[in-house]
């Protein structure tokens, strides 16, 4: 029996060690084993497949053989450290070099199995091919480094923040943008950095980011208030950016200072409104003068026949009277006064001539954009003159055909003279109303009403040329402005205001083709 | 002697400055017209009465330019300005210069021949007066150095006593020098004599 069973043991021992041999030829991991001196002796196909020997070439060679040159030196210490019997096994990351020159990381677990009766010491170790865990490792560790240099020489401040809000890190440049040395910041809340106005808004946004996940700012490119340690305010531009890492939320926000940026637009919004008011002011100015000059010349040239006309006349009476006119001086002074007659309207004549000369640009035009913009040419016109101004523009007026410069001409005279008629007046507002619409006809109407002192009996002799009530008019403003009206194929006229001041109306007919 | 009044008129425009001729001429007044400042001061001042209607848009010089350059000359003659666009400043300026009028075309026929009246009467009693300051500095000049002393002495108030004194002569020599001197200027009285003295003493001095 016991013969029998100790067949059984040796059959028994044959099983295990089958199991185990099949266990190390096909197991997916490297399994291989060394003499005392590092010579291999036995290794699985896994092993043989990562160095890319053959078995039998494998045999011929040690440990060290095959063990890259730069890592030789970690390994042999901790083989003398086991030989010492100082540990039971050690572990390795190092890299072997292949039969074809190739590197692979490996990571082994070695054992020095102790000798037995016939059995010598040898190695053991299980190897593990690491290398592309290696390369992973290696990306990683490039590319942190990377963002790491990116954060810290960054021009921007770049800080980080956890889910309550603290500071986890805050890059060199913060120290430039707040003035706060990064360490002093660790921990603190972010909204140290902001002024005593943001910080509940920040908050309550902040809280209801992290539980609806809305955002209710834009995450890039906001434009906000920044608040530097010496409690100066100062306007920033921040992104922000979120990661999720162990299952926490981290917020990474990059802060720029925009004074400079701020300060030029500034500069360029006030320097566009200069010019701007320039351009108006100098349009105003150049209408005026155009006005002004033509009215003095105008002037002038008809004084001068007028005179003489008035000069004879005078003459002529003054000889009548003394009984005292001969024929012949009658005759050369009365050929005079007739000389002049026709010289005087040979100027009118002239300057019709030269009106029509100039043809009259007709385009599609909106009535209420020309008011528009007669209204800002007159500038401080109206405050200078403490005048309220009311305008009451007809929507969606129809388009009337008409030259632009012309009409804006009209309209500025009537305002200019609106607003001097209102000069004396000092016992009521002085309102000017400027009005657009439709009269019965279908016509484009604008009404200029003042509260001035009206016109009184002089009525429709306003557009007589040269008649003026004014202390320095010419007289010539509103004869032009009517004839560049009927140019246009409408009508100017006056009529009295209720109860103070004078209402000027002009029609212009609406374009073909225009809705109306 | 003194000629008949002239009226000068200076205007660019021929029918201003001929119907200016003919208003003012059916007054009965002399009257010449020129085209140009230049033209007018070739003319020979007569010796006689003048006054200049002067236009204030001239070609070339201004009138108000002129009006300075003839006081510049020392030439006083009255001006009537006429314009076609007279502004407030213009007008002081010419009025402060001296002008009698400034008139803005057109005027009224009975305003112009007003103010050249007035600046008629004011040339000729301008003239008068430096006419007799000349008269009478041609008497003065007729008196010998000593009467002439004696004199201007006697019209500062000084007594014939103080004056023999300062002179270092007898009293009766100051009172022959005296009643010589009054009878080659024809003064009819003391006290006329005085008033000559007082006239050549200041002959810039206007009847104005």
């Amino acid at each position: 029996m016991a013969s029998s069973e100790s067949v059984r043991k040796i059959d028994n021992r044959q099983l295990i060690e089958e199991r185990w041999r099949t266990a190390f030829e096909n197991s997916a991991i490297g399994i291989t084993m060394a003499d005392f001196a590092g010579r291999y002796f036995a290794s699985n196909k896994v092993f043989q497949n990562l160095l890319g020997y053959t078995e039998s070439e494998l045999y011929q060679l040690t440990f060290l053989d095959v063990t890259y040159e730069e890592d030789r030196r970690a390994n042999q210490e901790l083989v003398k450290e086991l030989v010492e019997g100082k540990r039971q096994h050690f572990e390795i990351e190092k890299r072997y070099c292949r039969k074809d020159g190739s590197l692979v990381w490996v990571r082994n677990n070695v054992a020095l199995v102790p000798g037995m009766a016939d059995v010598a010491p040898f190695w053991f170790a299980v190897v593990e091919d690491i290398t592309e865990r290696k390369q992973e490792e290696s990306a990683r560790r490039y590319s942190e480094e990377r963002h790491r240099l990116v954060v810290e020489t960054a021009s921007d401040a770049v800080i980080s923040l956890d889910e309550s809000g603290a500071i986890l890190l805050a890059n060199p440049a913060t120290t430039r943008v707040f003035g706060y040395d990064p360490a002093e910041l660790i921990g603190k809340p972010l909204t140290v950095l902001m002024p005593e106005y943001f910080r509940k808004l920040h908050d309550d946004g902040f809280r209801r980011y992290l539980t609806t996940r809305e955002r209710h700012i834009n995450w890039q490119g906001t434009e906000l208030t920044g608040l530097r340690k010496n409690g100066h305010e100062f306007p920033v531009e921040v992104s922000f950016g979120e990661l999720t890492k162990d299952g926490h939320r981290v917020f990474t926000g990059f802060i720029r200072d925009i004074s400079e940026r701020k300060q030029a637009e500034e500069f360029r919004k006030q320097a566009q409104k200069a010019i701007q008011t320039a351009q108006a002011e100098l349009a105003r100015v150049s209408r005026l003068t155009t006005m002004g000059e033509l009215a003095a010349s105008i002037a002038h040239e008809v004084n001068q026949p007028l005179t003489a006309v008035n000069n004879n006349s005078n003459a002529c009476l003054r000889l009548l009277a003394n009984q005292n006119l001969q024929p012949d001086v009658l005759r050369q002074a009365l050929e005079e006064i007739v000389a002049d007659g026709t010289r005087a309207s040979a100027i009118i004549a002239r300057i019709r001539a030269f009106i029509r000369k100039a043809p009259a640009e007709k385009n599609r035009l909106d009535v209420n954009e020309i008011i528009g913009e007669v209204l800002a040419m007159m500038g401080h016109g109206f405050e200078e003159n403490r005048i309220l101004l009311q305008s009451e523009l007809a929507q969606a007026l129809p388009l009337v055909l008409g030259d632009r410069i012309e009409l804006q001409q009209v309209l500025l005279n009537l305002i200019m003279n609106g607003i001097e008629a209102m000069t004396a007046v000092t016992d009521r507002p002085r309102l000017l109303w400027v009005q657009s619409r439709i009269d019965e006809s279908g016509d484009v109407l604008v009404a200029v009403r003042d509260s001035g002192a009206g016109l009184g009996l002089e009525g429709d002799r306003v557009f007589t040329p040269l008649f003026t009530t004014k202390a320095n008019g010419m007289g010539m403003g509103l004869s032009i402005s009517r004839s560049l009206v009927e140019g246009h194929g409408g009508r100017l006229w006056a009529t009295p205001n209720s109860p103070h001041g004078a209402v000027f109306s002009f029609t212009l007919p609406v374009a073909a083709g225009s809705p109306s | 002697m003194t000629g008949t009044p002239v009226v000068f008129v200076v205007d660019d425009d021929p029918s201003v400055r001929s119907s200016l001729k003919f208003l003012i001429s059916s007054e009965g007044l002399q009257v010449e017209s020129f085209d140009s400042a230049d033209s007018f001061l070739r003319r020979k001042p007569p010796d006689a009465p003048t006054c200049l209607v002067l236009d204030v848009r001239l070609r070339g010089l201004s009138g108000l330019d002129f009006q300075r350059e003839l006081a510049a000359k020392n030439i006083r003659i009255p001006i009537v300005f006429i314009t076609g666009h007279g502004d407030i400043p213009m007008t002081v300026k010419a009025m402060k210069a001296g002008a009698i009028e400034f008139l803005t075309k057109p005027f009224r026929d009975q305003d112009l021949l007003d103010a050249v009246r007035i600046a008629l009467e004011r040339d000729r009693a301008r003239r008068e007066q430096e006419k007799e300051v000349a008269d009478l500095q041609q008497l003065f000049k007729s008196l010998t150095p000593r009467e002439q002393e004696v004199i201007s002495m006697v019209a500062s108030g000084m007594l014939n006593k103080q004056i023999a004194g300062q002179l270092g002569v007898a009293e009766n020599t100051v009172k022959v020098h005296r009643s010589r001197a009054m009878e080659k200027m024809h003064a009819q009285s003391f006290v006329e004599l005085v008033r000559m003295i007082e006239k050549l003493k200041s002959p810039s001095e206007k009847a104005s």
